[in-house]
């Protein structure tokens, strides 16, 4: 079964009126991290041409996305001082066209190998911008980084969260769109026939190496300007932006949305960091949970949730659907306690083991109840530590409950 | 007349002790149906590896229609004119059959780098795909992922990609291996079809296939071509008889 | 001249210790296929779990079991995760490891906060082994480096002497064919996965103490180890030892080394030419000692990936 063209577009067009309306209706602290959410949805788009088309597994794609940041805060500074005329809605620009050439030249050499040691180049050059740039002081301002402001321009202060928020939807909307239009050209298709086997797209009269470093450039820029845009956003740039855990992140991100649906690497970029932005104030283990997120998704959900669902879409008949209703019926609730009782046993270890806990406690002579779930546990109350594993417990037998229905189910499927 | 393919003493070793092709002289007429047998380990995906470009030989000249190919990078031999399918299948498993075929009509036509058109709006290129499709007899499995396809129409799909180019000269190796007596006629046939005015080298283990093919019949062994001659000539060769054929039998 | 000892000294001892991950590491690549990610966290699990237990069990007891509770993390992994996700292929095991080392930093931040933790040697250990030239070199360095050569005789020993060695070399070659052949390959996975992590988790417990044992260990060792794997030759148990001496050497001189690239270009007269153009010719080589084995596996990679001593590409 296909999914209409003409409703993804209606929705596609809903979704695009609600981003436009959004700001409004937040406050400029959530306005901001609104626009973190588009920065990251345009890096993971960026990043899954590599992996998810070109099925290219870079793991050190924040150098491109740092690259277009410092190239950016250069701009601006260069607008600052009077030495470059350039609005500030186009100051990503620079920061594309930096992606763009250091992505020529690094693309160049890291295609020249594939699979494993494609990863491997890409991580070792990633790591040298990483430990170099701290030491070009010029270019990278040190350990303490670069910054600029940004300038208004046509009646536009670019003050406030909100006008930052219109610049960035409005290139994360036109560079999303673009990405999306490349998959329908003639090199786009030799994109996915280069993943699937690279050997046959010479032999068909291609070049390989040629085609891998376009792709790898057309990547770099868009991670570039993903990078851009967070410079103009954060009015500054730092050499941490280099680091394994931008990379990192961009892996998660993408893998958790699913690299093979298009949108599915924007949408985890955008969950992953509206739940870490939410969950910031009530957590600090916010990034242990995306990590264990990840690697739930990547044992069980390998084509990630935005796979999973498009898989189910694609082979639901209204026949299953009451079926796999009782399915999923059982196994939401499941994954829901699961998840409840290991948030549960890390907040309270977490608070538990921490110096200043501890501190504490050497300081009463007792220990003090520690608030989970909108409540205080004592961490010496058998309690505390039976709820969550009856948490898990249920949990678990929710799950079997249900992989018992679905074999039955398909079974019953099979025997018709 | 010069000759579609022209191979003068190739040699290609793999480290000391490895060498597999030792002085190898070939000469194909276009148009022609040709066929190197031989036994196992004689060279002869390593020979077709050579004129194909994915490896690079050690010594010797590769001419294709007088022009000078060895060593030349898979791509540019196959803008030449010259196109080869693969032993074990080699097509893009996750495209549909029509997209499989599609790229290689897009290659042809030079949309290779192209970012600013897309491609179902490019002229001729939907007919000409379609054209191809039903020239291997694949109509029917169009729209379905090229991983999911039989064996045997894995193998046509093969052949169409290699026919995508347009190619003058084309390389085949062994198209039949692993299908059933039905199967393998059917293929015959097919590639009998779509090898009209062209020239087509094959690999083949199947000496039915051999005989009802092909005009023209060479005999590789350990490295060189010990005889090039018609199929009645091969047949009545001692040497051919003692090297291959007397091992087939004994 | 003693510059040049002493950062030969703790170049080989600190090259030595890198061979007890890398070890590991080249093994499960050469005989699984997987770049696990995840490799060097075993050492830096090693070294947090050995802390704990020297709490509560004394030092020694403690580096000796760390090890062994690291193995069977591994052993876990290797059955309970990697083995599952095996038919989604390489690229899949991988990122899999990835999220683990995630993971496993994530929780190590959990349980022992985002700083280091005062893990060190007992004070009975802080002696001098031997005295050059008025400077004491400490015998726990000696320490490290003894328990990594006996680590290493010991691999050799089971490796080349053993029967189930023999099947492991086999097994890094045609893994198909040693299955075909009757032998358990999924056991020999496993026994390989335990004793690699095994290997890191005593590098991390013995040298935990030693250096610092804080939540970045992992990350910042593991990117030598790739170093040293890669060239090395991935697979290559001896081209591991080779290469980690070799890093181990380079860093340390590196780190010594009051040089800038402008002072060696001024050996062939372009000294000025470079001063001139500063930025990164005037940077000192100890500053940038971090890049230089990056810079090593960067050239290794497109020049020869099948590194010193491999010869699988």
């Amino acid at each position: 079964m296909r999914i209409g063209l003409g409703r993804v577009r209606s929705w596609l067009g809903l979704a695009g009126v609600l981003l436009t309306l959004l700001p409004f209706a937040l406050s400029p602290g959530a306005t901001g991290a609104a626009t973190s959410m588009l920065i990251a949805a345009l890096f993971a788009l960026s990043f899954n041409l590599m992996i998810g088309q070109g099925g290219m597994l870079s793991f050190g794609h924040a150098a491109y996305f740092a690259v277009g940041a410092f190239a950016t805060v250069h701009a601006m500074m260069a607008v600052e001082r009077g030495s470059l005329w350039l609005p500030t809605p186009l100051l990503p620009l620079a920061g594309a066209l930096a992606g763009l050439v250091v992505g020529a030249v690094a693309g160049y050499f890291a295609t020249l190998r594939s699979g494993v040691y494609f990863a491997m180049v890409t991580l070792a050059i990633a790591e040298l911008f990483h430990t170099l740039a701290p030491n070009i002081v010029g270019l990278f301002g040190g350990e303490s980084g670069l910054s600029a402001m940004r300038q208004p321009w046509l009646g536009l202060t670019f003050g406030s969260a909100r006008e930052v928020y219109g610049l960035v939807l409005g290139w994360a909307v036109l560079a999303g769109l673009a990405l999306y239009l490349y998959t329908q050209t003639p090199f786009g298709r030799l994109t996915l026939a280069l993943r699937d086997n690279e050997r046959r797209v010479a032999f068909l009269g291609f070049n390989p190496h040629r085609s891998k470093v376009l792709i790898f450039t057309i990547s770099a820029m868009f991670a570039g300007l993903a990078g851009g845009l967070l410079a103009v956003a954060n009015e500054s740039a730092n050499y941490v932006l280099f680091g394994l855990g931008y990379s990192a992140n961009v892996v998660l991100h993408t893998f958790i949305g699913g690299s093979t649906v298009f949108l599915g690497p924007a949408l985890g970029a955008a969950l992953l960091t509206l739940f870490g932005y939410v969950t910031s104030d009530l957590t600090r283990l916010w990034l242990l949970y995306q990590g264990l997120l990840f690697v739930v998704v990547m044992m069980f959900m390998p084509l990630g949730v935005g796979g999973f669902a498009l898989e189910k879409a694609k082979t639901a008949r209204s026949a299953d659907v009451s079926r796999s209703a009782v399915v999923y019926g059982l196994r939401v609730p499941a994954l829901g306690l699961v998840a409840a009782g290991t948030v549960f046993v890390c907040e309270t270890l977490g608070v538990l083991l921490s110096r200043d806990y501890l501190a504490q406690t050497e300081r009463l002579g007792k220990m003090l109840p520690i608030s989970v779930f909108g409540r205080g546990w004592m961490p010496n109350a058998p309690i505390t530590w039976l709820a969550p594993l009856a948490l898990f417990a249920l949990g678990l037998l929710l799950l079997r409950l249900a992989d018992r229905r679905a074999t039955a189910d398909s079974m019953a499927e099979s025997d018709r | 007349m010069t000759a579609a393919l022209d191979i003068a003493d190739l040699r290609k070793s793999f480290g000391r002790g490895a060498d597999i092709i030792r002085g190898l002289s070939l000469r194909v007429a276009e148009g022609e149906r040709h066929a190197v047998i031989g036994p196992n380990g004689a060279g002869k995906s390593t020979l077709f590896h050579l004129v194909s470009g994915l490896y690079a030989p050690d010594g010797g000249q590769i001419r294709l229609h007088g022009r000078p190919i060895a060593g030349l990078a898979p791509h540019r031999i196959n803008r030449l004119g010259l196109s080869r399918s693969f032993q074990i299948t080699s097509v893009f498993p996750k495209l549909s059959v029509f997209e499989n075929l599609r790229l290689g009509i897009l290659a042809r036509q030079g949309w290779r780098f192209t970012l600013y058109r897309r491609v179902a709006g490019l002229p001729g290129i939907g007919e000409e795909t379609r054209a191809l499709i039903d020239q291997v007899r694949l109509a029917h499995v169009a729209d379905r992922a090229a991983g999911n396809l039989t064996y045997s129409e894995q193998r046509a799909l093969e052949i169409g990609m290699a026919l995508a180019s347009d190619p003058r000269v084309l390389l085949l190796d062994e198209p039949t291996s692993g299908m059933s007596r039905a199967e393998s006629d059917y293929m015959v046939d097919l590639i009998r079809a779509v090898t009209r005015r062209r020239t087509l080298v094959v690999v083949e283990h199947d000496m039915d296939v051999v005989f009802s093919l092909c005009d023209r019949i060479s005999v590789l062994v350990y490295g060189q071509i010990i005889a090039s001659d018609s199929p009645a000539a091969i047949r009545a060769d001692r040497r051919v008889q003692e090297a291959y054929l007397g091992e087939e039998a004994g | 001249m003693d510059f040049v000892l002493f950062s030969t000294l703790n170049g080989i001892i600190y090259g030595l210790l890198l061979f007890m991950v890398s070890a590991g590491l080249t093994l499960i690549f050469g005989m699984m296929g997987i770049v696990n990610f995840a490799h060097a966290s075993f050492y830096m699990l090693g070294a947090y779990i050995a802390y704990s237990l020297a709490k509560l069990i004394g030092f020694w007891p403690a580096i000796l079991l760390a090890p062994l509770l690291v193995g069977l993390i591994g052993v876990a992994i290797e059955r309970g995760m990697l083995r599952r996700v095996h038919k989604h292929g390489h690229a899949h095991e991988l990122l899999l490891t990835f999220g683990l080392a995630y993971v496993f930093e994530e929780t190590v931040k959990m349980l022992y906060g985002n700083y280091a933790v005062p893990y060190s040697i007992p004070a009975d250990l802080r002696f001098p082994a031997f005295t050059l030239s008025g400077a004491d070199y400490p015998f726990y360095r000696v320490f490290i480096g003894l328990t990594a050569l006996v680590m290493f005789a010991l691999l050799f020993w089971l490796l080349r002497r053993t029967r189930v060695g023999i099947i492991v070399r086999a097994a890094v070659r045609r893994p198909e064919m040693v299955g075909a052949l009757g032998h358990d390959v999924p056991k020999v996975f496993m026994g390989v996965f335990g004793i690699g992590a095994w290997l890191a988790g005593l590098a991390g417990a013995i040298s935990g103490a030693f250096f610092t044992t804080s939540p970045n260990m992992a990350l910042e060792l593991g990117i030598i180890v790739f170093v040293v794997v890669v060239v090395g030759g991935l697979g290559s148990l001896e081209g591991a030892l080779v290469a980690s001496l070799l890093i181990g050497l380079l860093t340390s001189f590196a780190a010594g080394a009051d040089v800038a690239l402008a002072d060696l270009g001024g050996l062939v007269g372009l000294g000025p030419a470079m001063k001139a153009i500063g930025g990164i010719f005037t940077v000192k080589l100890a500053t940038i000692a971090a890049s230089v084995p990056i810079l090593v596996m960067l050239v290794v990679l497109l020049l020869r990936p099948s590194g010193l001593m491999g010869d699988k590409t």
